[in-house]
């Protein structure tokens, strides 16, 4: 199980609607260890037929990692969010939060809604490319854990 | 003989209670017809009784006030209220200074206190009442009211605009500054000297503006994201604010000791901003030596008055105002780094809690910042 996860690249999907941050987060991967592929939906309603597989997406990979902006126009973060986790199919997923907003009040619904980490997007680029890595890092031992779970 | 003497005794007499009955009854007439307070007795839900002021006040002859409703001048919108307190009051309680609104003869409305006291008149049960017109002072306490409610209102207005300029403009300015540094970081030394300079302009401007909007931003959090009070130890505020603060006092060997303090009604997050703020400019300002920060508190009445003294470079008391301003800065970002928005925000942080923030220093001497916080918790609108 560990070796075929480490074989192929991990699977990332970022729903974000600022072309700007993909990039950059784009950018902090390619600084990254870890092979990785970086997939894009623009909002939640893109994210779910990604995620589902419909249309355009039917070849799309499950991905092993959602990274979650809140702000965004037709489905936002939140409801995202809470549709991934009543999905049996996805809930297993981890998400993490990836957002601008430093609202107290946002950390607590996400916390009510199980998001997997939170992690405010900094505004120095050192800082960014390091919480880039750490969700990765982050994401690895998820792996590992559940990996041994089973 | 004997006879005579009482007898003339007996007319003297009575023409001195005569006398006196005279006087008494012109007393009362003063009292109560010349009183500036209107002044009246009820009986039976009707006047009785009535003086000149409630006449005046009411608009109303005496003879047209006499036998009527005390009621039916009253507002109808007041009137149950009023029932109410004279049921009270003839249970025998006191009905002290309340307001409501009567009518007068020219369909005027007009705020009017009242006190009232149950009596016996002609030995049966009624109410001497006594009346003044507030309308002015009503009327003044409404305007007042208006404007205490627009300046809020704008004062609101205000936070929430300087709350969101700063929230939003950072999601923009953060792809600014973050491509600038990957521009910076990927082709310095791969174009030419010029734009490794203009790019080190770019990057080092976008990260001023966002130290900038950090700050209006948590100085816009004050008023707008406040958390409730709570009882707080400020020995333990000022600890939290030591340790935030431990890399720059070991760094310059700073002493920062406390007496005693108190337990207030307060917001400890804060509070410890507000510290934390005072105990950074002592070291950040020191003089030649180690700085020396100490802190103090007094209590008056319900008043906490807290000192923050240090051994730093003082400041000329010209401007011991204007360094609470926002963005105010008295030093060059060469000589001490800084958006001038630190003793703005404990300002707004003190004046929260109910208080006032000044300084007393001399170039050279040191400064002490005082501020005043009340234990109540009484917190500012």
């Amino acid at each position: 199980m560990k070796s075929k996860t480490a074989k192929r690249p991990i699977e990332i999907l970022i729903v974000d609607d600022n072309p700007g941050d993909v990039r950059l987060t784009l950018e902090a991967l390619k600084d990254g260890k870890v092979q990785n592929r970086l997939h894009t939906a623009h909002d939640g309603v893109e994210a779910i037929a990604f995620l589902r597989r419909k249309g355009e997406y039917a070849d799309a990979p499950l991905p092993d990692l959602i990274l979650l902006d809140l702000n965004m126009p037709r489905m936002n973060g939140v409801q995202l969010l809470a549709e991934v986790k009543e999905d049996s199919a996805l809930k297993h997923i981890p998400v993490v939060i990836l957002t601008g907003s430093r609202e107290v009040e946002d950390i607590a619904k996400t916390n009510n809604m199980q998001a997997d980490r939170y992690v405010t997007k900094p505004i120095d680029l050192e800082q960014f490319t390091r919480a880039v890595k750490s969700i990765i890092d982050f994401w690895l031992t998820t792996v590992k854990i559940q990996t041994e779970e089973r | 003989m004997s006879q005579t003497l009482k007898m003339d005794q007996q007319i003297a007499k009575s023409e001195v209670m005569a006398h006196e009955i005279k006087q008494s009854k012109e007393l009362f007439r003063i009292l109560f017809y010349r009183s500036p307070i209107g002044t009246y007795i009820i009986q039976d839900g009707c006047f009785r009784l009535v003086n000149r002021q409630l006449s005046y006040i009411l608009g109303y002859e005496e003879d047209e006030l006499i036998g009527r409703p005390a009621l039916s001048f009253v507002l109808p919108e007041d009137r149950e209220a009023i029932r109410e307190k004279a049921v009270s009051m003839l249970k025998g309680e006191c009905s002290l200074g309340y307001e409501f609104r009567v009518i007068n003869k020219q369909a005027k409305i007009k705020w009017v206190m009242e006190t009232v006291v149950p009596i016996y008149y002609r030995r049966k049960r009624a109410i001497l009442g006594s009346l003044i017109d507030v309308t002015e002072r009503k009327q003044m306490e409404e305007r007042l009211k208006q404007m205490t409610d627009e300046m809020q209102r704008s004062n609101t207005e205000l936070e929430q605009f300087a709350y969101v300029i700063s929230h939003d403009l950072q999601e923009p300015l953060r792809m600014v500054s973050s491509y600038t540094q990957l521009l910076s970081k990927r082709y310095r030394n791969k174009l030419d000297d010029d734009a490794d300079e203009f790019i080190a302009y770019a990057v080092d401007g976008a990260k001023r503006m966002q130290t900038l909007l950090h700050d209006l931003l948590e100085y816009s959090r004050v008023g707008t994201r406040g958390k409730p009070f709570s009882l707080v130890n400020c020995e333990h505020i000022v600890e939290q604010a030591m340790a935030n603060l431990k890399i720059a006092i070991e760094e310059c060997g700073a002493s920062v000791s406390y007496d005693v303090l108190p337990s207030i009604m307060g917001d400890e997050g804060q509070l410890v901003r507000l510290f934390q703020n005072l105990i950074g400019n002592a070291i950040k300002f020191r003089g030649e030596e180690a700085p020396q920060v100490h802190i103090s508190a007094q209590r008056r009445n319900n008043t906490v008055t807290f000192s923050v003294k240090d051994n730093g470079i003082g400041i000329d008391p010209e401007h011991s105002q204007s360094i609470f301003d926002i963005f105010r800065r008295l030093h060059t970002s060469e000589e001490y780094p800084g958006t001038g928005m630190g003793l703005a925000i404990c300002k707004k942080i003190v004046e929260r809690h109910g208080g006032h923030i000044s300084v007393q220093s001399q170039p050279g001497q040191g400064s002490t910042f005082y501020f005043s916080v009340d234990m109540a918790g009484g917190e500012a609108e």
